[in-house]
C-alpha cells in the first residue's frame, strides 16, 4: 500500500520535474526573482550594515516566502492552461499521490531556490553564515515543507477561482503565520550564535504544524479537485 | 478625548457595523424574494 | 411563510430589548470601574463580540465538516453565513480593542497577543468570505469553503500558541486583563447578560442569513427550470 502510494507520488513529482526541465520556467523565473529580491532590500533599507544585520532574519524568510509564493502560484498553472485537471483525476489511485506528489515538487522548486538566496544573502548582506548552514537548513527545510503544505492545496483551489494571483498569498499567509513566526524566530536565534536548543519550542511549533497539515491536507484535497 | 468619549466611539462603531449589517441583510433578502417572485411569474406564464 | 415571518420578527424583537437592556446596564447602572474608570465599560461590548465571533467560527467549522459528509447545500448554507457573520463580530471586536487599547496603552494597536491571533482569524475568514464570491459556481464555492474551514481551525490554535509564544518570548507579558484575575460580580452579571443578548442577536443574524441563502437557491432552481422549458 504504501510502497504504491510512494510509486505513484514518485510518478507525479517526476512529471512536473520532467515538464521543468524541458521549460526551465518556474524555477528560472523564481532564482531571478529571489536575487531582485534581496537586491530590492537593499535599496529599501539603505546600506546601515547594523540595521541590515537586525532585520535579517525576516529578510531572509520574505524572500524564501515570497520566491516559495512565485512557484507555488505556477504548481498548477500546465493543468490549468491545457485543461488537464480531468485527466489528472483520470489517473488511478488514492488522490493523496497527486497531493503529495505537487508538494514534492513544491518542496523541491523552494529548496532549490533557497540554495541559491542562502549563501547570497550571506555575501551581500556580510553575515558569517558558513559555520551555521546546516541548522539553518534545517529551520528552511521544516518551513519550507510546512509552507508548502498549505501552499500546495491552497494553490489547486485558487487554479479554479477568479483572481486566483491575489487569492493566493491572501488565504496562505494567514494560515501560515505560525510556519513564518516560528522559522524567523528560530533563524534568528541561530544568526546570533544560539545553538539548536535554544530554539527548540520554536522547532516543536515547526514539526507539529508539519505533521498536522501533512495529514489533514490531503484528506480534504479530494474535495478541491472533484469536479 | 475623554475616557466617555471612547466609550462612545466603541459603542458607536459598534451599533454602525451591527445596524449596518442589518440593513444589508435586510437589503438582499429584499432582493432575493422580489427576484424569486419575479421569476415564479414568468416561469407560471411561460408554462400557461 | 407569514407565520415564519412573525417567529423571525419576535426574534429580532427580543434581540433588541436584551441588547437596550445590555446596554443600560454596562454603559449606566454598573458604576465605573476602580482601576480603569470608564473605559472598562468598552468591556460589556467587546467580550461578548469575541464570544460570539469564536462561536461563529466554530459553527462554521462544524457545518463545514457536516457539509462535506452529507454534502447537503442546506448546511454548507449555514456555514456560509455563519462566517459572513463571524466577520462582522471579528470586526467590531478588533475596532473595541483598539478603542479600549488606546486609553489604556495610550497606542491604538500595540500587537497584543490575542488581538492579534483575531486579527489573523479575520483576514482568514475575509479570505473565506472572497473565495466563496470568486468561485465560478455554488458548488464549487461551497467545497472551497469547507476545506478552507476545516484547515481554519487548527491554524488558529496553532496561531494562539505561536503568538502568545512570540509576544511573551520577546517582551515581558504587558497583558493587562480587564477586570483583573479574578473578575468582580458587578461585572460579571452584567457581561453574561450581554453575551446572552449578543447570542440571540447572531443567532436571529444567522436564520435571516439562512433563510436568504434558501431564497436565492430557490431562485436559482426556478431558473433552471424555466431555462429548461423555453
Amino acid at each position: 500500500m504504501v510502497a504504491e502510494l510512494l510509486r505513484r507520488t514518485w510518478a507525479m513529482t517526476w512529471k512536473d520535474v520532467t515538464v521543468e526541465l524541458r521549460a526551465r520556467e518556474r524555477v528560472t523565473a523564481m532564482l531571478f526573482f529571489a536575487a531582485l529580491v534581496l537586491f530590492i532590500f537593499n535599496f529599501a533599507l539603505g546600506p546601515d550594515r547594523e540595521k541590515l544585520r537586525e532585520v535579517a532574519p525576516g529578510l531572509l524568510w520574505l524572500a524564501f516566502l515570497f520566491t516559495g509564493m512565485l512557484g507555488l502560484g505556477r504548481s498548477f498553472q500546465a493543468e490549468r492552461e491545457n485543461e488537464c485537471f480531468e485527466a489528472l483525476l483520470l489517473t488511478p489511485g488514492d488522490r493523496e499521490s497527486i497531493y503529495y506528489g505537487k508538494l514534492a515538487g513544491n518542496v523541491l522548486f523552494m529548496v532549490i531556490a533557497e540554495a541559491l538566496i542562502l549563501p547570497l544573502f550571506g555575501i551581500l548582506y556580510n553575515l558569517d553564515i558558513w559555520g551555521l548552514l546546516p541548522s539553518l537548513a534545517l529551520v528552511a527545510f521544516l518551513g519550507t515543507l510546512g509552507f508548502s503544505a498549505v501552499g500546495t492545496l491552497l494553490a489547486a483551489m485558487t487554479a479554479h477561482i477568479r483572481a486566483r494571483e491575489v487569492m493566493l498569498p491572501l488565504l496562505l499567509f494567514p494560515l501560515t503565520v505560525p510556519v513564518i513566526l516560528a522559522s524567523v524566530r528560530a533563524t534568528e536565534a541561530i544568526l546570533l550564535g544560539e545553538g539548536l536548543g535554544e530554539v527548540s519550542q520554536w522547532l516543536k511549533l515547526l514539526v507539529g504544524f508539519d505533521v498536522i497539515f501533512l495529514v489533514v491536507s490531503p484528506l480534504v484535497f479530494e474535495f478541491v479537485l472533484e469536479e | 478625548m475623554g475616557s466617555w468619549g471612547f466609550v462612545g466611539l466603541a459603542y458607536g462603531v459598534a451599533s454602525v457595523a451591527l445596524i449596518g449589517y442589518l440593513l444589508f441583510l435586510k437589503g438582499r433578502l429584499r432582493g432575493a424574494r422580489e427576484e424569486f417572485a419575479a421569476l415564479e411569474r414568468e416561469g407560471g406564464r411561460r408554462t400557461r | 411563510m407569514a407565520r415564519l415571518s412573525f417567529a423571525a420578527r419576535l426574534h429580532g424583537g427580543a434581540a433588541a430589548l436584551l441588547l437596550a437592556v445590555g446596554l443600560y446596564w454596562g454603559l449606566l447602572a454598573v458604576p465605573a470601574d476602580a482601576f480603569q474608570g470608564e473605559v472598562q465599560r468598552i468591556m460589556y461590548l467587546h467580550v461578548p463580540s469575541v464570544s460570539t465571533a469564536y462561536l461563529a467560527i466554530l459553527v462554521t467549522f462544524c457545518a463545514s465538516i457536516l457539509y462535506l459528509w452529507k454534502r447537503d447545500l442546506r448546511i454548507d448554507a449555514v456555514a456560509h453565513s455563519s462566517a459572513e457573520i463571524g466577520v462582522v463580530f471579528l470586526g467590531i471586536t478588533l475596532a473595541t480593542g483598539a478603542i479600549w487599547g488606546k486609553p489604556t496603552w495610550g497606542v491604538w494597536w500595540t500587537w497584543d497577543a490575542r488581538l492579534t491571533v483575531t486579527a489573523i482569524v479575520f483576514t482568514m475568514y475575509v479570505g473565506y468570505l472572497m473565495v466563496r464570491a470568486f468561485a465560478e459556481e455554488p458548488q464549487a464555492g461551497a467545497r472551497y469553503g469547507a476545506v478552507l474551514a476545516v484547515l481554519g481551525l487548527p491554524a488558529i490554535i496553532l496561531n494562539h500558541f505561536a503568538v502568545q509564544w512570540w509576544r511573551t518570548l520577546h517582551q515581558p507579558s504587558s497583558l493587562i486583563r480587564p477586570g483583573g484575575p479574578s473578575v468582580a460580580p458587578v461585572i460579571l452579571w452584567p457581561l453574561v447578560f450581554n453575551i446572552v443578548a449578543m447570542l440571540v442577536l447572531y443567532s436571529y443574524f444567522l436564520l435571516e442569513r439562512v433563510r436568504l441563502e434558501r431564497i436565492r437557491h430557490r431562485a436559482a432552481e426556478s431558473r433552471l427550470k424555466r431555462g429548461r422549458r423555453g
